[in-house]
Parts: structure tokens; C-alpha cells; sequence
């Protein structure tokens, strides 16, 4: 009977309802947490990658928890697909970790994080001003991540005649067509992440000279990301259409571009510092060398360096141990030992910092003492930061040049893309 | 005639009965759903405390976007294609290894043994062998042939995609057919070969009415399977290139996670809900329709 299905219909709504509000309502949402006690455990939520085991995490805490008489700290993997969207799920299911590695604060994540600008340590960690928020430090973290180097094979820049590392874009260009003519591949790129990721690496110092505020310009409206960045897609185009890049390259996934260069097919690789950890590990015929990314013709060289935090902390300010987490990440970022382990796992650097170096570090330790200036790359950090998801939106367009996107399209959909997710 | 006391008590055994299920029900399909709707009318990022309501604005950018239609296309185009591929295959190779012999029995493990592997897996798998460094391009260039850009040219990476959807899935309906096949009754069979019938005849007249049901079972669940496609896309081409082979569940979890607007991801995920539903309720019709005929 009708009526009943309708009374049976709201009841069952009624319920959803209360439900899904409950659902919302209990989501681990900020709240103030609380300074715990001195034992207790501390559910740490970090990233694994080839390099970053879970062992390496067990490992690299146990002389904490040895150090802090009843303190666990537990490692947890991403259940998803990486560290952003489990602390999405843990959030929503009101099960947020203590301690969180990998993310950078935004505008989003800062009102659910703990403020360490009062805490004395953390004005000594690396690229904690740079990426403060607001004023505010969120995140320390052990290291730098150097973005904008080019590695090169030696012995094909030997072969190509060129005996400087290019300083200028045009310097480069050059190069890459003696490369070509010598019988290399000049510029090893592949499709996943790496294709859009290595024209900011490689751009980013020419970038900074150009646009100084090139981040808060665009926030403001100044400019937009297409019109800054449209000489260097044009650029881009051009070493496409001169067989500079393979227009294949998109068929490779990231870690084979490493292992095509590494195997001596290409002339150079655009790549962040962390590819030295693969570089130390190839069995290899040839010697890789190192250079800053050129900087354009007149600009001051080197430029400076695009540079990332390596292993950023945050505190989550829905903690119910925060000063055994506060603890806990002062430890991981400011203990010898625990930087030396954490810097050297995933090939990152800290001036100030000795370590154990191959001589691709070494060179790469002395192009990040050389840098007049870091500056954010990508997405950005702190204050510097674009809408999330920039970085593969930016990828994909990029990618769009190899299928036959003019650079302008290209442009415009970057910039369609912005003024859709600017908040 | 039941006395009513013994009415009531069967009312109530019957209640307790479907409270399991209807409790399973609601709390694994209903709330979610309903969660899903409520979250499609918010901007919620995944961290916010107060997803602020937008209405249906989330639901006008869905139909707006460039990169949803694009997604959908391909969506639909993998769902229409696959399902054919699937069945035709699944049918196929059902028929070849229906009966139980030896051979059939491990040329059954075979045909499934694709199933069994992870969508991951399968997707690393194709890519090492169908990549621009892969075995089948190195293998190519090496005898002096045309590299053949499987996974960097847009056309062939979807192409390339759709055949890999096909051959992972492939055994399931494979199974199901087998399954339908032994139950075509032998009678019939027999009457149609001494009625002088070619094997097409038979297949047409016999054994295709017969296994009408696990035909729009495999269709429904093959048209199901292809259109919630994730895996794959990830471990494949990550959606590339240039974005070109991005599904809707690819880009549904693209934008809730990685770009955080669970909000609009909710309203692609409803809209991809709905329509599934559709397609899956007018197969289902297609074929009860087909299948009386096919009785008459």
C-alpha cells in the first residue's frame, strides 16, 4: 500500500539523514587536543616509497622510543593512495594521526595543525620561514629537496664537443642539437608526473628572475601562470620539434626514463636531487655530472634554486599527546643522527649538515651553496601556493603539446584550469 | 484458515529475519549513497570541519567540464567495446572448454588465470611489455621496424587500454558461460543434430536461447565492471597522455583526493551512479524483452 511505502520512505530518510549528518559531525574535525602525558603512543603517518620502507620508519624511531621509556611510536602506511587522501579518510572517520609526514599546510590543512612558530627549534630547520603560512610555521622538516638541476652524461657531452655545462637556455639548446647530432637522445623525459614536473625544474630559476613574486603575482592577479610560463612551452615545442625530447617519451613510466638515462641513451635528465639515490645505486659505464638549470640570456646565472622541503612534519592539532608529538617530530628533524639516516635514505641535503657524500652529491651539495635564493617550485609552499592539484593539472597540459596542443593552448587551459579551482 | 495469534507471530519471525539484512543494506548501500548526494551539494575538501552548501553548482560544473565529458567518453567508449570483447571472447572460449576433459579443465585455469592478478599488476605488466622501451617496441626497433606508440599516441593508448580491460576480464565471463552451457539440456541438442541442423543453427535456435539469462548476466556485469574502470588507468597510462584515457572513477578519485574537492567528486560520482544504474536497468529490459522473444 502506497501510504505505508511513503511512511516507510520518510522513516528510512529520517534515519539516512540523522546518519549522514552524524557522519559529517564526528569527523576528527579540529578540535584544541591536549598535552598528554609523557608515555603514551604516537600514530605517525608517513609516506613509503622504495627508498622509505616501513622498516626504514621502524628503524629510524626506535632510538626515540628507546630514548622515551614507554612511548610506541607506530608507524602508519598510506591505506590509500598516498598520504593525502588516508588522512582524508582517517579525518572523516574521526581517526586522525598525531604526527604527519610528507603533506605541506595550506590554506585547507592549516586550521587542523598544531602552530610551532613559538617553538625555538624550528626556526634553524630548513625552509621553515619560507614555508610559513600566514606568519605561521606548520611544518619542519630534515632536509632540502634540490629541483632544478639538469644531470648530464659525460661522456656524451664529450663525444657532442661541448666542455661547459650550458648556463643559458639558449646555451642549452645549442647543446642539445650537438647531442642530437652525436647519436643521443639529448633530453630523457617519460609521462607519469615527469613530463610537466621537469619544464618547472628546469624553469624555475629563469622563472624566479623574471617574476620575482611570481606566486603572489599570480594570486593577485598580476599575471597568470600561461602568459609567465608561454616563452618556455614555446621553448619546449621547438626541442619537440626538433627531436630534441622523444615525442614517445610518453609511453615510458619514471622510473624507466631513469633507467634509459642511467643506461647512457640520453644526454641529459632533468630531475631533483633525490635522483642521486638512483644514480649511487646503477651500475653504469659512464660518469653523471651535474649543473644548475640555465637560467634566459641577460639573467644573472645561477639563478635561484627551485627547492622543496624534504620529509615536512606536521602535528595535527586534533593530538591528544601534543607535547610527546612535538617531542617526537623535534627529535626527527633536529637529532644528528636521525637527519643524517632520514637525509641520506632519500638523497636530501641540509647545509650545515656532513654526510657520507658519492660525488653526485657533492656537486649537488655545492649547487645548493651557490644559490642566491631558494624558490618554491610547483604547487609551491607557505604563502607560494597554488591551487591543489596544480602540479598534474599543469602535467597534463603540458603532456597536451606532445599530442599537438599549440604552447598557447597550453596556456589557456593552465590558466582555465586556475581561474576554475582559485578559491 | 490461519488463527491469528499464529499470523502475528509469523509477521514477527519475518521481521527478524530481514532485520539483517535490511540493517546490512542500509548501513553498506543506503548511507553511503546518501552521503554521497549530501557531500555532491557541498564544497567539502576532506578537511573542513563545515562543508559549506553549494546546492546544484557542483552538479552544473560537472556537465560543464571539458575533462569530465572527455572522461565519460571514454568511459562509455571502454564499457561498449569491452562488454562486446568480453562477451564475445567469454562466449567464445566458454564453448571451446564446456566440456570436462583434462585439457579443457587447465585450459579453463588459463583463460581465468588473467582474472587473478591484480588490476595493478596486470596494468605494470602491459606497460613493460607494450611501452615505448617495451618488449614489444624494443623488439620492433631492434629488427629495424616502426616503434608503435601503444601508450604515447591518445588513439592507441585508449585502444591499448580497452584490449588490456578485455583480456583481464575476460575469464569471468568465460566461467559464467561454461556454467550456462552445461545446463543446455543434451536433448535438444541431440534433436537439432538429428534433424539435420549446422552447428550455427544449433547455436542460434538452441544453445542461444538457452543460456539467455548468463548472457544479460555477463552483460549487465561486464557493462558494470568497464564503468567503474580505476586500477588499470593508474597502473596503465595514469590517465595519460595528456589526460586522454582518464575514466570517470580515475578522475572521480583524482579530484575527491588529489586535488581535494570531495565535494564536486561526489557529484561526478552520482551522476556516474545514475547513469550506470541506467544503462545496467535498460540491458537488464533489452534483454528480458530478447529472452521472451526468444521463449515465444
Amino acid at each position: 500500500m502506497r501510504p505505508a511505502r511513503t511512511r516507510g520512505g520518510i522513516a528510512v530518510l529520517g534515519a539516512l539523514l540523522t546518519l549522514t549528518l552524524a557522519g559529517c559531525g564526528g569527523g576528527g574535525f579540529a578540535d584544541s587536543g591536549a598535552a598528554g602525558g609523557g608515555t603514551g603512543s604516537i600514530r605517525m603517518l608517513v609516506n613509503v616509497t622504495p627508498n622509505l620502507t616501513q622498516d626504514f620508519w621502524d628503524r629510524l624511531v626506535a632510538p626515540f622510543e628507546k630514548a622515551n621509556p614507554g612511548v610506541d611510536v607506530v608507524i602508519e602506511a598510506p591505506s590509500g593512495k598516498g598520504v593525502s587522501d588516508t588522512l582524508q579518510q582517517q579525518l572523516a572517520a574521526g581517526d586522525p594521526p598525531d604526527v604527519v609526514e610528507t603533506l605541506m599546510a595550506d590554506p585547507t590543512l592549516a586550521p587542523q595543525l598544531v602552530d610551532l612558530t613559538g617553538e625555538d627549534w624550528v626556526k634553524n630547520t630548513p625552509l621553515a620561514q619560507e614555508a610559513s603560512l600566514g606568519g605561521k610555521i606548520y611544518n619542519v622538516g630534515v632536509g632540502e629537496q634540490a629541483q632544478s638541476l639538469v644531470f648530464y652524461n659525460k661522456t656524451a657531452f664529450t663525444k657532442a664537443g661541448i666542455t661547459t655545462p650550458p648556463s643559458t637556455l639558449d646555451e642549452m639548446t645549442q647543446d642539445l642539437g650537438k647531442l642530437k647530432t652525436a647519436g643521443y637522445l639529448p633530453l630523457q623525459t617519460s609521462g607519469d608526473f615527469a613530463t610537466g614536473l621537469q619544464l618547472l625544474q628546469l624553469t624555475d630559476p629563469a622563472l624566479a628572475a623574471a617574476t620575482p613574486q611570481f606566486y603572489q603575482d599570480v594570486r593577485a592577479g598580476k599575471t597568470t601562470v600561461g602568459k609567465a610560463m608561454l616563452p618556455y612551452l614555446k621553448l619546449y615545442q621547438s626541442w619537440l620539434d626538433q627531436g630534441y625530447v622523444d615525442k614517445n617519451a610518453l609511453g615510458l613510466k619514471y622510473p624507466d626514463a631513469e633507467t634509459a638515462f642511467l643506461q647512457g641513451k640520453a644526454g641529459m635528465f632533468v630531475m631533483g636531487s633525490w635522483f642521486t639515490a638512483s644514480e649511487a645505486k646503477a651500475k653504469k659505464d659512464f660518469e653523471v655530472g651535474v649543473f644548475a638549470a640555465p637560467v634566459s640570456s641577460g639573467q644573472k646565472s645561477p639563478g635561484a634554486q627551485g627547492a622543496t622541503m624534504a620529509a615536512p612534519y606536521l602535528i595535527m592539532k586534533s593530538t591528544q599527546h601534543r607535547d610527546l608529538a612535538t617531542k617526537l617530530v623535534r627529535w626527527l628533524v633536529t637529532d644528528q643522527q636521525a637527519v643524517v639516516a632520514q637525509l641520506k635514505q632519500d638523497g636530501n641535503f641540509r647545509t650545515g649538515v656532513q654526510r657520507e657524500f658519492t660525488p653526485l652529491e657533492q656537486q649537488v651539495q655545492k649547487i645548493l651553496d651557490a644559490a642566491p635564493a631558494k624558490v618554491a617550485q610547483g604547487e609551491g609552499y607557505g604563502d607560494s601556493t597554488l591551487p591543489r592539484g596544480f602540479n598534474s593539472a599543469w602535467n597534463t597540459e603540458v603532456q597536451g603539446l606532445y599530442i599537438g596542443h599549440s604552447p598557447e593552448t597550453v596556456a589557456d587551459a593552465v590558466d582555465r584550469w586556475l581561474s576554475a579551482h582559485a578559491k | 484458515m490461519r488463527p491469528p495469534g499464529r499470523r502475528r507471530d509469523g509477521g514477527v519471525a519475518t521481521a527478524v529475519m530481514v532485520l539483517p539484512a535490511t540493517v546490512l543494506y542500509t548501513v553498506m548501500l543506503i548511507v553511503p549513497v546518501g552521503l554521497a548526494i549530501y557531500l555532491s551539494l557541498t564544497d567539502w575538501d576532506g578537511y573542513s570541519a563545515a562543508p559549506a552548501f553549494v546546492g546544484g553548482s557542483n552538479y552544473g560544473e560537472v556537465l560543464s567540464d571539458p575533462e569530465f565529458r572527455r572522461a565519460a567518453f571514454v568511459t562509455l567508449l571502454a564499457a561498449v567495446v569491452g562488454t562486446v570483447g568480453m562477451n564475445v571472447l567469454g562466449l567464445g572460449f566458454g564453448m571451446l572448454v564446456s566440456r570436462t576433459t583434462r585439457v579443457s579443465s587447465i585450459l579453463r585455469t588459463i583463460l581465468f588465470y588473467p582474472h587473478v592478478l591484480s588490476a595493478l599488476v596486470v596494468g605494470f605488466l602491459w606497460s613493460a611489455i607494450l611501452g615505448t622501451n617495451g618488449a614489444v617496441n624494443s623488439f620492433l626497433t631492434s629488427h629495424g621496424a616502426k616503434l608503435l606508440p601503444f601508450l604515447s599516441d591518445p588513439d592507441w593508448a585508449t585502444a591499448t587500454l580497452i584490449a588490456v580491460l578485455v583480456w583481464a576480464q575476460f575469464g569471468v565471463s568465460t566461467v559464467l558461460y561454461v556454467a550456462g552451457l552445461q545446463t543446455v539440456p543434451q536433448n535438444l541438442l541431440e534433436a537439432a543434430r538429428i534433424d539435420g541442423a549446422t552447428k550455427w543453427q544449433t547455436f542460434r535456435h538452441v544453445t542461444l536461447p538457452a543460456i539467455a539469462p548468463v548472457v544479460t548476466v555477463n552483460l549487465v556485469l561486464s557493462l558494470i565492471t568497464l564503468l567503474k574502470t580505476y586500477d588499470l588507468v593508474v597502473s596503465l597510462t595514469s590517465g595519460g597522455p595528456a589526460g586522454q584515457t582518464q575514466t570517470l572513477a580515475y578522475l572521480i578519485l583524482w579530484n575527491s583526493f588529489h586535488d581535494g574537492r570531495l565535494g564536486f567528486g561526489s557529484a561526478q560520482s552520482v551522476v556516474l551512479m545514475i547513469v550506470t544504474a541506467g544503462l545496467a536497468l535498460a540491458v537488464t529490459r533489452l534483454r528480458r524483452r530478447a529472452d521472451q522473444g526468444a521463449h515465444a
